[in-house]
């Protein structure tokens, strides 16, 4: 299922709230200490949900999840129990969860990759499980963090399929790192004001899957999806620069959904995104797009290995390498990963000791050149098509332009504005602005936010349910990673 | 109250409204608008239920189903025309939408071969234009995805379907309009029309210059035309249409050619038949105003729906005639289960102002055989296979033969050869657009007439169609008996449905 769904919005949802709520009372009632009420109900109904989530999409692959998450459990337990061989628990852990990846996500692709070296070798037919990348990179990040001490381990393994299948944030991410949330599987607290902002903070990832990110699909996959033969510079340029859009608004969207619902429940999940797009380096870049899997690179691979200090080009390579290849079993991803890592090592060198001696509007253009050129690269996983879509994206093409281009900018001209305007932090800017006009006056300024939050919630339920209606291409581009 | 709770329960509020329509109003079967029926809560089976397929299907049955699902549509396409800048109201706006999902198969890999460019086919006095064609093979098949373009703006909007194949896709086609010809034998005089489509005479300068967008489709026709045996007969229908351009020969909102347009291509083949055809005013005319055809749902552009057109068809004036039909049976998946006795009825149906269906005004139905007798007494028996572009010939020719038979290449279950010989056919038309003479499914379907052996049903659903009525259709000539009417599957428009038969276009 995914949340821009509108069997999930008005069934699954629906459901799921009613009987949370029934779990929340049911909690309260068997506890001792009203102000910290067991949280066994509400758990028990978001496991089921998460599952049933995730069995509507993947009714056999749901066992696979719910294997590893065992793996993992008795992988901490043991690392707990007995302490003189928890480093041999720890690998045999990581060991065990990059199998299952390896063997899901990537074998047919290294199959293949022998088989153009001359090494004949069958090739498995494996569909790739939704999601798996992301819940093997929180439980590598469970195991870590129980190692190293910096959170317990699950002594129940409910608590920790809570963790990991946890409908929110299953098969998109962000990617929640265990210590973030250990605390709060059993003890945590929504206030009205929580729902207030995570039912807002939903709505408004919404907008951004429904009413943005899925008509720029259609844009660039008008130009990109195929007939590359014939596209005109001008198509690849509008194309990968609707490219651009959709994969932000597709991604920070469901991100911003996941944190709502967390919100709601009493989770609090890390920021994924910083306005990516108003980043002023490559640098930049990648510690305002998809944080958490930055920061999991960071902290789990990229400082292990010696961080800074040591054989650093090494350890930014492997780390770019891993990223590229995280997002899919192809080696479009893997160059795109070498290339932002390419980037980013001659910055250090070049751009970033004299960051403040250049114009600002000159490093933007820059940055968003690198990373638009990027997604072109993301794009096509077949190498002839890449090929051929740089070939015409710099001039290489039989027509500079065409009336379909034309058509593209001018009749989604309101689109693209909204777009480029949403991709800059208005949104803070505007919501600030009654507090900056009135500081003083709180009662009112309180009620001009609700006001406008109602407004802005409103519309945007009602345009993406009218959107929702007769949508074909609504799938989410992140689940596939 | 609190702010946050102040929120929750209005917004709270409206998504319960949302949920309680969704939930509980009763889901519409049929869209009006896409002109298809919806998708229906599927059948569970657990094999299903292991692929994920089933819950995919309750996932799209949710969505598709939609109560009130035409007029949220409605919004959504009024969402989507907001976004765009308004530029000038010039007549040459033109917007392009690709629908991946229409006719994706109907063109099989041919060769990518334009032909020299066309001066219009200066063929007509011969009737297989020969010597003009190259049609060598080439390396690769490309083709553009199927698409609309939306030409015009205000009234005069006009939506255009893509063609993309190339000729020697219908080398398939002529192959089978010559087996024919063999099959019938000497005492039968085969014709072939085919017909282009309005992309043809319609697609701006400028869009014409998008590679891979428009492609002319008289190198095709030319094609196969000198591909058919020195036998049959081709009927130009190119150059007489192309005359005509600039009168309404092609419906703007509809896929298929107006009733004008047919009228012209009669004329063309009653010529080339060496029968008379009167002219156009010895016919009656009849209007069916606000039209709105089936380009609206294939496009989901709005300034489709906001530009209706009349739908002007012409019936013979003073003639007597008896049309005699004969149901075919099909089940949901369109295969035949059975056929109906015969029974009179009229030929021409019906319908409102406003009606979407007036393309259905021809009989009302393609699962149909119809058989007209005209009490001509010259000796001479047309039968007419056809897909739904022939519905609009039949009309003009009830002075011109003493029977005139309707058959649907798609609908027939019996033995055409045999059929021709029982019924004292002398003269064989065909009558295709362009699409189905690009498919190489369409022929072979057609060539499967000629070796039927008895009459082609599969064993009927448990639980057959029960024939209801056609609703908007009312009976013109009051000697008609009971009607087991056309199948109720078709007030759709002629079985246009594009999945159900994966190689034939909807028409």
């Amino acid at each position: 299922m995914v949340f821009s769904d509108l069997f999930f919005l008005f069934v699954f949802l629906p459901a799921f709230i009613i009987l949370y709520r029934i779990g929340g009372r049911a909690d309260l009632r068997r506890s001792l200490d009203p102000l910290h009420p067991s949280h066994t109900w509400r758990n028990a109904t978001l496991v089921v949900f998460s599952l049933l989530f995730y069995a509507w999409g993947e009714p056999v692959y749901v066992l696979l999840m719910m294997v590893t998450v065992l793996l993992n459990y008795l992988s901490a337990l043991w690392m707990v129990r007995s302490v003189s061989t928890r480093k041999i628990a720890l690998i045999a852990g990581l060991v065990m969860n990059l199998l299952i990846l390896g063997s899901f996500k990537y074998l047919g692709f290294f199959a293949r990759t022998l088989n153009s070296l001359g090494l004949e070798v069958p090739v498995p037919e494996i569909s790739l499980p939704i999601g798996i990348s992301f819940y093997i990179f929180q439980s590598v990040s469970y195991l870590v963090d129980v190692y190293r001490s910096e959170a317990p381990a699950q002594r129940r393994y409910a608590d920790l399929l809570l963790y990991i299948s946890m409908f929110p944030q299953l098969i998109a991410g962000p990617i929640v790192r265990y210590d973030t949330i250990a605390r709060e599987i059993n003890s945590r607290h929504a206030t009205p004001d929580d729902v207030y902002d995570g039912a807002f903070r939903f709505l408004i990832g919404l907008g951004k899957k429904v009413i943005l990110a899925n008509q720029f699909s259609e844009i660039s996959d008008r130009f990109l999806a195929d007939g590359l033969d014939s596209l005109s510079t001008g198509g690849a340029w509008v194309g990968i620069v609707a490219f651009t859009f959709q994969i932000y608004f597709d991604f920070s969207g469901y991100s911003d959904m996941a944190i709502g619902i967390g919100r709601c429940l009493g989770f609090h999940f890390k920021e994924n995104f910083n306005h990516p797009y108003c980043c002023d380096t490559i640098t930049d870049f990648w510690r305002r797009w998809h944080m958490s899997l930055g920061s999991f690179f960071r902290d789990y691979v990229y400082i292990p290995l010696g961080g800074n200090r040591r054989r650093q080009w090494f350890n930014i390579l492997v780390v770019w390498f891993l990223t590229g290849m995280w997002h899919g079993a192809s080696w479009n991803f893997i160059i795109w990963g070498l290339y932002f890592g390419l980037i980013i090592m001659v910055e250090k060198f070049t751009i970033i000791p004299r960051k403040h001696k250049i114009p600002r509007p000159l490093l933007h253009l820059y940055s968003l050149l690198i990373v638009v050129l990027g997604w072109g690269i993301f794009y096509f996983e077949d190498m002839g098509a890449l090929a051929r879509f740089f070939r015409a994206i710099f001039g290489g093409a039989d027509h500079p332009t065409d009336f379909t281009v034309e058509g593209a900018l001018f009749d989604n001209f309101w689109l693209w504005i909204t777009a480029i305007l949403f991709c800059m932090p208005v949104r803070g800017w505007v919501s600030s602005i009654p507090e900056r006009l009135m500081p003083r006056q709180k009662w009112i300024t309180g009620n001009i936010t609700l006001l406008s939050r109602l407004v802005v919630a409103a519309v945007i339920l009602v345009i993406s349910v009218a959107l929702l209606i007769g949508a074909t291409n609504n799938a989410f581009l992140y689940t596939r990673f | 109250m609190k702010r946050a709770n102040i929120f929750l329960v209005l917004i709270g509020g409206l998504f319960l409204a949302f949920a309680i329509i969704f939930l509980l109003f009763p889901r519409p079967e049929f869209s009006e608008l896409e002109r298809r029926e919806l998708k229906q809560f599927p059948e569970f089976s657990f094999s299903r239920l292991i692929d994920g397929s089933f819950t995919a299907d309750v996932s799209s049955w949710f969505s598709d189903s939609q109560p009130f699902r035409d007029d949220f549509m409605t919004l959504s396409m009024a969402i989507k025309k907001g976004m765009a800048l308004k530029r000038g109201t010039g007549d040459d706006q033109f917007v392009f939408h690709q629908t991946g999902d229409i006719g994706a198969d109907m063109v099989p890999g041919g060769a990518e071969d334009e032909g020299p460019d066309d001066t219009a086919a200066a063929d007509s006095d011969r009737d297989i234009p020969q010597g003009d064609i190259s049609a060598a093979d080439g390396e690769e098949s490309k083709m553009s995805k199927s698409g609309i373009l939306i030409v015009g703006s205000g009234d005069k909007v006009r939506a255009l379907m893509n063609f993309g194949g190339s000729p020697s896709s219908g080398n398939a086609y002529a192959s089978m309009v010559n087996a024919y010809n063999d099959a019938l034998g000497p005492g039968v005089k085969v014709y072939s029309m085919v017909a282009p489509i309005a992309m043809e005479f319609y697609c701006p300068e400028e869009a014409r210059k998008r590679p891979g967008l428009y492609k002319s489709q008289l190198p095709t026709i030319r094609h196969i035309y000198s591909s058919l045996s020195p036998g049959v007969h081709a009927v130009n229908v190119y150059s007489a249409l192309s005359e005509h351009a600039h009168e309404d020969i092609y419906l703007r909102t509809d896929h298929h050619w107006a009733p004008l347009g047919a009228y012209y291509a009669a004329r063309e083949f009653a010529r080339v038949a060496g029968v008379h055809v009167p002219e156009l005013s010895e016919f009656d005319e009849n209007v069916i105003r606000r039209f709105v055809g089936s380009m609206y749902g294939y496009s989901k552009d709005i300034s489709v729906k906001n530009a209706p057109e009349d739908f002007t068809y012409y019936t013979p004036r003073d003639k007597s005639y008896t049309s005699t039909f004969t149901v075919i049976n099909v089940d949901k998946d369109f295969r035949m289960t059975g056929e109906s006795k015969p029974f009179k009825s009229s030929f021409f149906k019906k319908f409102k102002d406003g009606s979407g269906n007036a393309y259905l005004t021809f009989m009302g139905s393609d699962f149909l055989i119809v058989k007209v007798e005209t009490g001509v007494g010259n000796g001479r028996r047309l039968a007419i296979l056809k897909d739904s572009y022939g519905n609009a010939i039949p009309g003009y020719l009830f002075g011109s033969f003493e029977e005139v038979h309707v058959l649907d290449f798609r609908y027939f279950p019996h033995n055409i050869v045999e059929y021709c010989r029982r019924n004292g056919i002398t003269d064989f038309l065909f009558v295709n657009n362009i699409f189905n003479a690009c498919s190489s499914g369409v022929a072979s379907k057609a060539k499967a007439l000629l070796t039927r052996k008895g009459s082609s049903f599969v064993a009927p659903a448990p639980k057959p169609e029960t024939p209801a009525p056609e609703p908007a259709v009312e009976p013109q000539q009051a000697d008609a008996p009971e009607e087991p009417a056309v199948s109720v599957r078709d007030d759709d428009g002629d079985g246009e449905k594009v999945s159900a038969e994966s190689d034939s276009l909807p028409f």
